[in-house]
């Protein structure tokens, strides 16, 4: 472990982006500490520009950016780490079952795998935001919805590496040695699926963050008076932000997101280029 | 660097080329209005009979296309209706069963073919024996309908109706005449498209989109064979284009760019139009700008069927709760007219007929917080406080002295902002407030309200639902917000708790100008209520009261033209919307209107004040009131 | 004998049952939607001015229900929408009844296809070939620059990107339309000016799509070519002396097509749900707008209409990628 994170540091690109995540999350936890309830407005004077007292200005409705984007970056998170991390369970799972068993078992899920991947996810999540609206408003369900489009091809992946695995050498030595098929799958397999499973996790998280920003564009994603990334840019959008020259507004969501990818991106390549260089090539672009 | 200025330069001749201009050639800019399409994308492009159902009507089709028996008069000053296709006021018979209809003469649809009562006829007739037709309903009430000759109907009911006219009365939707010779031939009017569409407007149409997003209409040649040309002259644009760019900020941009002569949208676009554009100008020249006439109020509503908001007190106590100064300032920067009435518009007439009877009633008002206190919950100095923030935020026109002109702009007043006695009025029914200062349900639960709206940002429901939230958190409260794009589904279906719809169900719109409040009221009879989870017939909030049913009675038998009886049941029945709350109206629906004078000048001002501002977007009187405008020459 | 056996009708089964499953996704879910097209239509005559007497409004909604098709138990219904679907016949629009949905469809999906397809197939080949390229020398310093730029103009919210192309182009430099698919007065036919103004407008709708296109299949294929220049045979042709653009274009970028295909592929497959921001923005009359009004309207009709092509059109382009692949690529077998 210690050996991998040395490896990892010595890749600048690493570096950096951690350092990014770093500061992203503490500003996040610095949330708990916002003087202000987050759902509230006119708790400050409207329409200031950047300032040792409002270090990123603040909105037109009378709220300080700063703590706002702290409470944004979090809630933004979570909905993505519970979409990623969710999705990710579910694809650990079905791979490796249908993997396994094969057969009727395999076609199955394989076969419900793929109608979620056929299925128009964005129209699909338009109309559950709004048949399941009150539901959806809460930004844990979001993210399990989220999850819901967003593991089949993952679990596709892991289902073809536990069919090569499955025809390796060591898979009929252990199954003669007496081994358990569930002590076989986590001692065996689960060393070389969890690469995977760890860097479409990134990937994953980076889809959900723009799924939420699109959904809360068309008005369909969580209580907006809740912020995030997507609600806070779709204020500034429609109240003009750019246009009243209230940039640091509109820059602020922006700026964050922009980062967040970013930094995503790099702790994926990097990741993946220092876990399994040809696994990467499989997957990069299809989330 | 010289390369760069080459590039720029280069790419300002292609510019100048007008690949980006609006208009096709042989419509010459200097001759068309273009008109911000409101509601758009049009729900149905190329299907124009508006008779079958919802068909976009603001798109000029109301405007242009179809023509009323009367209409209301966009001049608010002057007030009153307009006779438009009819030639004179309706004319009932002792009982109300029969009700006779002079036309007026030398009218023409845009084919050539003359107007007269056999479209009238027909219209009615149809109406009756198509189901699913506007007004079929309504028309079930004709016994017979005939022309007695070319320019009068006689219509006969089968019950007494004081108001059965109002059926053909414009207002923003009425039942018009269909042009006979065209829909008499016609096998299914439901299914009937009516492409291209005939006018009796003083406008035809030349083309549209079939996405949509736009529609061309040409003055007639023959303008003068139409009401709009007989009472007003000639209009002065020779094409109007309705027009929709998308997003508010595409819209800001082609105001910018003079690709746009009249905008009606969300405050924030207004303030950057009139700081960026050297040409525009909204209804006053300085702040509050807006002109706050329109017909109908914004604020929150109850659903009466739900606990706890079937209990007067706490819907008093919410009201309580709410400062609507600040609710003005974080909706609309301050640009709106409060009024605490549900129908009560802040119009001329609205506060000579109303208002100033009610004042001394809402002087004296009291709720009653036990032990004998009373709370007098009226302020009549809201209006001067809103007026008083202006002044130091903005550059103001309003002289605060002028008491008619502060009231007939920031509006009348409201009430007092008292949480000390929301306070009172919720722990007397057992509401407390846990330790963390959030109000419990009388059964200990937290109190969550779901705050219903729709999923339009820039929508004044949704704009006012988040000041009105606000309070309420402020207060205590916990509000959720909750979106929906089935919003509208939901609150028909008793489905909310609180909604952000506009008063909806015609409760809180009225005639405008004129005083007749039964158009409002009626959908407020107990017996249209219709449970939770079932479509109401009535008002969506679902309140009712025997009292308002006798009203609505006393109403129905007064005639149209008593309007000193009408005044006072109305009077009535704003009394005892107001003593239970039945929903809290905060401002009267602003029009924020920016017209762009690069083109074309003598839009309304408080000056010149010929109309309405909003007649210039979607109300079908825009006909009426085009001769004002006069070309820049540009 | 044992292809047709072990592989194709497996694969063939599973083509149909995820279609079948597909389909009936798109029938179920639009009628959880609370909005109710008869209701939608009703409350549009209340909001705009009538006032239905109670005993009417019963009969009213009956008369709308037959009219719209949606009588009967939830089964029959869904019967007969297969019924509807085999002839290819997707029934009346209920929001703007009755022109039927197929005509909708028909006005609406060649925008889309038009503008999507350029703009995937563009983005597609530059990206890939600049990918390429890039990824082979990826240690040079116009390599870093481009990866850099990528790496931040993707991500991009994509309405800023579309929101400040217009500003430049419509407000700044008013050089192109501020939106539609054609100008007014045109019509779409085939002669240069209809196809002048239908190329004005797409331009900008189509330049943001292509911007994230060529950012997105840039970043794939230079990871792909970067790994792939390590192997065996690309050594070998570089010690035999052989050029190194041969090298890339002949070897290295024609191996690391493969993949880039298939994903191609795909994405024309989701051409059906639209770009649906782009079309907002843009009031680009396609069908992905459309769908978002239906949604909004509760038209059922047309959204399973639109939805079920979509999957159609994806299961079909899969089952024939997977088919003909190994016909390409001798590598590549059916497993």
């Amino acid at each position: 472990m210690s050996g991998l994170l040395r490896d990892l540091f010595k890749d600048y690109r690493f570096i950096i982006a951690f350092g990014v995540v770093l500061a992203l999350l503490s500003l996040s936890l610095l949330s708990i500490f916002s003087p202000f309830d987050p759902q509230r407005a006119l708790q400050v004077p409207r329409a200031q520009p950047p300032s040792w007292q409002y270090l990123l200005g603040t909105t037109w409705l009378g709220q300080d950016v700063f703590w706002q984007l702290t409470h944004a970056i979090r809630n933004t998170l979570a909905i993505a780490l519970i979409a990623s991390l969710t999705s990710r369970v579910i694809a650990l799972l079905i791979g490796l079952v249908a993997g396994y068993r094969g057969g009727l078992v395999d076609r199955i899920l394989m076969s419900a795998g793929d109608t979620t991947l056929v299925l128009p996810s964005l129209v699909i999540l338009i109309l559950a935001s709004i048949f399941l609206r009150e539901w959806l408003r809460d930004l844990v369900n979001l993210g399990l919805l989220l999850a819901f489009f967003a593991w089949a091809w993952d679990a596709r992946v892991i289902r073809s590496q536990v069919l090569s695995l499955r025809e390796r050498e060591f898979t009929r030595v252990s199954i003669l040695s007496g081994m358990g098929t569930f002590r076989l799958v986590v001692k065996q397999y689960l060393p070389f699926i969890l690469p995977i499973a760890f860097t479409t996790l990134i990937n994953n998280m980076s889809w959900a963050i723009g799924m939420e920003v699109t959904l809360a564009y068309l008005g369909l994603g969580i209580d907006p008076s809740v912020p995030t990334i997507g609600n806070m840019l779709q204020v500034a959008i429609f109240r003009q932000a750019l246009f009243m020259g209230l940039w640091w507004w509109l820059l602020a969501p922006v700026g964050t997101a922009l980062l967040l990818f970013v930094s995503l991106y790099l702790l994926s390549v990097s990741l993946s280029e220092y876990l399994d260089p040809k696994a990467r090539v499989q997957r990069i672009g299809l989330r | 660097m010289r390369k760069l200025l080459m590039a720029l330069s280069v790419l300002f001749v292609i510019g100048s080329l007008g690949l980006g201009q609006v208009l096709p050639p042989g419509v010459p800019r200097a001759e068309t209005l273009i008109v911000h399409s409101l509601f758009a994308p049009a729900p149905m492009p190329g299907n124009w009979n508006l008779w079958a159902g919802w068909r976009q009507n603001n798109n000029g089709l109301h405007q242009f296309a179809t023509e009323a028996l009367w209409t209301l008069n966009p001049n608010v000053v002057e007030g009153g209706i307009i006779n438009a296709l009819a030639a004179e006021p309706p004319s009932y018979n002792e009982d109300f069963t029969q009700l006779t209809i002079k036309l007026r003469e030398g009218v023409y649809w845009s084919d050539g073919v003359p107007f007269t009562a056999h479209d009238v006829v027909f219209t009615v007739l149809a109406t009756r024996e198509t189901p699913a037709l506007s007004f079929h309903a309504q028309m079930l009430e004709v016994k017979e309908a005939y022309a007695a000759d070319d320019h009068t109907v006689v219509i006969t009911l089968t019950r007494p109706n004081t108001r059965f006219h109002t059926a053909f009365l414009e207002r923003w939707g009425t039942l018009r005449p269909m042009p006979k010779h065209i829909f008499s031939q016609v096998e299914d009017i439901m299914a009937f498209d009516f492409h291209p569409p005939l006018s009796l407007g003083p406008y035809v149409y030349v083309n549209h989109d079939p996405a949509g997003n736009w529609a061309l209409w040409r003055k007639r040649d023959d303008w003068q064979r139409t009401v709009t040309g007989m009472l007003f002259g000639e209009p002065a644009p020779q094409y109007v284009l309705f027009m929709n760019y998308g997003p508010p900020e595409s819209h800001i941009m082609a105001m910018l760019g003079h690709e746009l002569d009249v905008f009606q949208g969300p405050t924030e676009a207004m303030l950057v139009l009139l700081e960026q554009g050297d040409t525009t100008r909204s209804f006053r020249e300085a702040w509050p700008f807006i002109d706050p006439r329109d017909l109908s109020t914004r604020g929150p509503g109850f659903n009466h069927l739900r606990e706890p908001f079937n209990n007067r007190d706490v819907r008093w106590a919410l009201a309580l709760a709410i400062d609507a100064v600040e609710v003005a300032i974080m909706a609309y920067d301050g640009m709106v007219a409060l009024t605490p009435g549900l129908p009560l518009m802040v119009l001329p007439e609205f506060k000579e007929w109303y208002f100033e009877r009610l004042e001394p009633w809402l002087e004296e008002f009291t709720l009653d917080l036990g032990d004998g206190r009373v709370f007098h919950p009226w302020d009549g100095e809201a209006p001067w406080r809103l007026l008083e923030w202006a002044q130091q935020h903005h550059q103001v026109d309003l002289d605060p002295t002028d008491t008619d002109a502060v009231r007939l702009t920031l509006g009348y007043g409201w009430w007092r902002h008292a949480p000390d006695v929301a306070e009172e009025l919720l722990t007397r029914h057992g509401f407390s407030r846990g330790a963390d200062g959030r109000w419990r349900l009388p059964n200990g639960e937290l109190w969550r309200i779901q705050y219903l709206s729709g999923t339009d940002p820039t929508d004044m429901a949704y704009i006012v639902a988040l000041a009105v939230m606000e309070q309420w958190r402020a207060f205590g409260i916990t509000v959720d917000h909750v979106p929906s794009a089935a919003a509208g589904h939901l609150t028909w279906h008793g489905e909310f708790e609180v909604s952000a719809a506009s008063h909806g169900g015609w409760v809180g719109e009225v005639w405008g100008v004129h005083p007749d409040l039964h158009i409002g009221f009626l959908s407020l009879r107990s017996d249209l209520v219709r449970p939770i989870g079932e479509p109401t017939l009535g008002w969506a909030q679902r309140w009712s009261d025997p009292r308002m049913d006798e009203l609505v009675r006393e109403l129905e038998l007064t005639p149209w033209d008593d309007l000193e009886r009408i005044i006072e049941l109305g009077l009535e029945g704003m009394k005892l919307q107001i003593e239970e709350m039945i929903a809290i109206p905060i401002i009267n629906c602003p029009i924020v209107i920016v017209f762009d004078e690069s083109y074309w000048t003598n839009f309304p001002s408080p000056a010149n004040d010929y109309a309405r501002s909003d007649n210039f977007t979607t109300w079908p009187q825009l006909k009426y009131i085009l001769h004002h405008l006069e070309p820049t020459g540009r | 004998m044992t292809f047709l056996k072990r592989y194709l009708i497996p694969r063939l089964i599973q083509y149909l049952l995820v279609t079948f499953l597909g389909l009936t996704a798109v029938f179920i879910l639009p009628r959880l939607l609370p909005i109710d097209p008869i209701q939608q239509r009703i409350a549009q005559y209340q909001t705009f001015g009538m006032i239905i007497p109670p005993d009417q409004l019963e009969y009213m909604i009956s008369t709308l229900r037959s009219l719209f098709g949606l009588e009967g138990t939830l089964w029959q219904q869904y019967v007969m929408f297969w019924q509807r679907l085999l002839t290819w016949d997707f029934g009346p629009s209920l929001a703007r009844f009755p022109t039927p949905v197929s005509t909708l469809i028909a006005w609406h999906l060649p925008w889309t296809l038009a503008l999507l397809i350029s703009s995937l197939v563009i983005g597609w080949v530059v990206g890939t070939l600049v990918g390429g390229v890039a990824g082979y020398y990826h240690r040079s310093k116009a390599t870093r620059l481009l990866d850099g730029a990528a790496m931040v103009v993707r991500p991009i919210p994509y309405y800023i990107l579309a929101l400040l192309l217009l500003i430049l182009f419509t407000h700044v430099l008013p050089l192109l339309p501020r939106g539609g698919g054609i100008g007014i007065g045109v019509t779409p036919e085939f002669n240069l000016a209809a196809i002048w103004s239908i190329l004005l407008h797409a331009t900008l709708p189509a330049l943001t799509l292509i911007i994230g296109g060529i950012t997105e299949h840039f970043q794939a294929m230079k990871l792909i070519v970067q790994t792939s220049r390590s192997e065996d045979h690309v050594w070998y042709a570089r010690s035999a002396g052989v050029k190194d653009s041969t090298i890339v274009f002949h070897y290295v970028i024609r191996n690391a097509m493969l993949p880039r295909i298939t994903h191609l592929g795909l994405s024309l497959g989701f051409v059906f749900s639209g770009a649906l921001i782009t079309e907002i923005v843009f009031r680009y009359p396609g069908v992905g707008l459309l769908l978002f009004n239906a949604i909004m309207h509760g038209d059922y009709n047309l959204i399973m209409g639109i939805s079920a092509i979509s999957i159609m059109v994806i299961t079909t382009s899969i089952l024939l990628l997977d088919l003909l692949l190994p016909l390409v690529d001798p590598r590549v077998r059916h497993q």
